[in-house]
């Protein structure tokens, strides 16, 4: 039977053994990490972005390598998800972005702060995270994509408008979906109302995008293409 | 009770208990909110109720191990505290630091790195005030007339607690090397040092409860916290393996996280088994349901539920959903916030020389705080499988998936509401047991304790 002395030895030779192959193994990692993290393009504005991360506890809502709260979006992919526009807006008042939705603090951040958490996410978003995280598989996801009319969706277009819209049973369910939008809109109405919604229906939920003259044009051709008979 | 000194154990328990209900208020805060009650999020958005829940669980637990410590030590190593006062300066510094950092969150002060939230400044504060403890502990073992496994058990847990704060320290402006320290601390002590000082204090419990052999019950404890380090220290790569670090630890923290329950199933059998054959019927029935039930609720929420999401291929769907909440909550109640409740139940009628052992309302304390947080362990769990399928399966967008969860949040505040009464129920006791006034024993000679009943 097991003495209590054995006993004693295999929990310290155990615990030295693993101890120095984790303390082994941590070395190796630290060598491995600038490869797969892209280390050299971490900017002085990235590292102001992280400290910004911090100072707000923005964890203490968002998951960011999936590491944080579950009370707000995973933000690991956000630039490539939404990119830099929505981004800004969403920081300089995200009750105007998401009205009525769950609610996240208004900083006041700096137009320079705001530059900064681009800049830290564009970072973030180009590590090798081993498969994190999933492309859905399933449901929609899954099936052949429904097709469109209009061509390729712009990339301004996936980024601002599908937080909240859907279109062919991709994106959010926050403002009704566009399908077929350009049956009912004209592009001048369009243009006015992705302008300032504010001014074409007062009281609206649908908040003022900061989106450039270009990038507007971009989305309202789109738009106007939206037709039951274009496909 | 056998030394006066022991008796600032008594005020270590009471910090326990005011900081568990504020801890309980800021859960309920966050389930609302989560159910689609925000009301508070001007004065107290998410993020500071969050830190606030989570620091104030690990002040508490700290104060429970810290009292723990007091208790026992000075018994097992047979003489009182080496410096009794500086105990209660250095409870009263952890109080004000503790207290200083959840007001300095509502106030968007701190670090917003997950679980180390305490801003810089005070994390010196705490290192010195843990030193201070860990001095005054070690100082009484050393100079005490016998050195016990479980003492010196207990002892190198609280140690390298304190030593394994300083990895979360260290600055840089990496996330990934960020990451990583910061699992030094976290995993390292509840996978890791802060089991040493589980299995210490379960020992010194065990001893006491069942008057089972000292030899057997020390034996089984060297196996026990070897399989936890065995496992623990390597299964620490389940936290590497999305965050920037190399793949190979897919394979490291997925073999090594899968031998993680082992070690918990150990502790269960291990507390059963020695309740069941100690021939000791001791009083203080409900301070054995405390010991057994922590060891087989660890087993269930901190090997089992672990378990369950740590293999990398399931770990990549649920990692930063709300299945991590689930397995957090049962892991934290059934190890340590259960183990710090079994010592208190133990202590209290030495400490306050009344023996109310088994009363109504601490069976129900018992009963309805463990089918609470079973419920609330369920409403975690579907609402996580459910993000998990909609969100990272479906792609669905998220606000629209917690939408659609807000109803397994009413389930999870029905539960806490259980639970809650439980607590309220086991706060009652503790005031009734009053002041810590009790008989301090007549010394007894150390040949002669073999011959004379514990306690």
């Amino acid at each position: 039977m097991l003495s209590k002395s054995a006993a004693r030895a295999f929990f310290l030779s155990g615990t030295l053994l693993f101890s120095a192959v984790f303390i082994w193994l941590t070395v190796d990692t630290f060598q491995r990490i600038p490869a797969q993290t892209n280390s050299d393009e971490l900017t002085e504005s990235v590292a102001r972005g992280k400290q910004i991360w911090e100072e707000n506890n923005c964890m203490g809502c968002h998951t960011l390598l999936g590491e944080g709260a579950y009370y707000a979006p995973e933000l690991t992919r956000v630039y490539d998800r939404r990119g830099p526009a929505f981004i800004a807006q969403m920081l300089r008042d995200p009750e105007a972005v998401y009205p009525g939705q769950r609610r996240m603090v208004k900083y006041d951040f700096s137009e320079a702060q705001i530059d900064d958490m681009n800049a830290f996410f564009q970072w973030i978003g180009r590590m090798d995270l081993n498969g994190f995280p999933p492309e859905p598989t399933i449901g929609l996801a899954g099936a052949a994509p429904i097709p469109i009319p209009g061509g390729e969706r712009p990339e301004i277009f996936s980024q601002v408008c599908t937080a909240c819209h859907a279109l062919g049973g991709i994106g959010g369910a926050i403002g009704p979906a566009l399908d077929f939008v350009g049956d009912r809109f004209d592009r001048g109405y369009l243009m006015r109302w992705i302008t300032d919604p504010q001014a074409v229906k007062p009281g609206t939920t649908m908040p003022k995008l900061g989106l450039t003259q270009e990038q507007r044009n971009e989305v309202v051709i789109f738009l106007s293409k939206q037709r039951e008979g274009g496909l | 009770m056998k030394y006066e000194s022991q008796k600032v154990a008594y005020w270590f328990f009471a910090t326990c208990m005011l900081l568990l209900s504020l801890q309980l208020v800021y859960g309920f805060i966050m389930a609302f909110a989560h159910a689609g009650y925000d009301v508070l999020h001007p004065w107290v958005p998410f993020n500071a109720a969050r830190a606030s829940h989570n620091n104030l669980l690990v002040m508490w637990l700290l104060a429970g191990f810290m009292g723990a410590a007091y208790y026992i030590i000075p018994d097992e190593c047979e003489r009182p505290l080496y410096w009794p006062k500086l105990a209660y300066v250095q409870l009263i510094a952890f109080v004000i630091v503790g207290v200083t950092a959840i007001i300095g969150f509502h106030f968007n002060w701190w670090e917003g790195r997950k679980f180390l939230e305490i801003p810089r400044p005070l994390d010196y504060l705490v290192v010195v005030d843990v030193l201070l403890f860990v001095v005054n502990i070690g100082m009484t073992v050393w100079k005490g007339s016998k050195m016990t496994t479980t003492s010196i058990v207990l002892f190198f847990g609280l140690l390298m607690a304190a030593v394994l704060y300083l990895p979360g320290m260290i600055p840089t402006d990496h996330q990934t090397h960020d990451a990583f320290w910061r699992w030094w601390v976290v995993h390292l002590w509840v996978e890791g040092v802060w089991e040493l000082i589980m299995g210490g204090i379960l020992a010194y419990l065990l001893i006491r409860l069942t008057g089972v052999d000292r030899e057997i019950v020390e034996k089984w404890l060297y196996v026990i916290v070897g399989f936890t380090f065995l496992s623990g220290i390597l299964g620490t790569g389940h936290h590497y393996y999305f965050i920037g670090t190399p793949n190979y630890w897919l394979w490291i923290g997925g073999i090594f996280s899968a031998l993680e329950p082992l070690a918990f199933l150990g502790m269960a059998i291990y507390g059963l088994a020695l309740a069941r054959k100690g021939g000791r019927n001791h009083p203080n029935r409900i301070a054995l349901f405390w010991t057994v039930g922590c060891c087989v609720m660890s087993f269930v929420g901190a090997g089992f539920l672990g378990m369950a999401h740590t293999l990398p291929q399931v770990n990549l769907y649920t990692h930063g959903t709300l299945v991590t909440a689930m397995h957090g909550h049962m892991a934290f109640w059934g190890a340590y916030a259960m183990l710090v409740l079994a010592i208190m139940t133990y202590a209290l009628p030495q400490l306050t020389g009344r023996k109310l052992f088994d009363t109504p309302s601490a069976i129900y304390a018992f009963w309805s705080t463990n089918i609470g947080m079973t419920a609330m362990t369920v409403a975690f769990g579907i609402a996580g499988v459910a993000q998990v399928y909609l969100e990272r399966r479906a792609g669905m967008e998220f606000l629209d998936v917690q939408r659609e969860l807000q109803v397994h949040f009413i389930g999870l505040i029905l539960a806490a509401t259980l639970f809650t009464s439980g607590i309220i129920a086991f706060i009652y006791n503790f005031i009734r047991y009053g002041w810590p006034v009790g008989d301090v024993e007549e010394p007894v000679p150390t040949g002669l304790r073999a011959a004379v009943p514990a306690e």
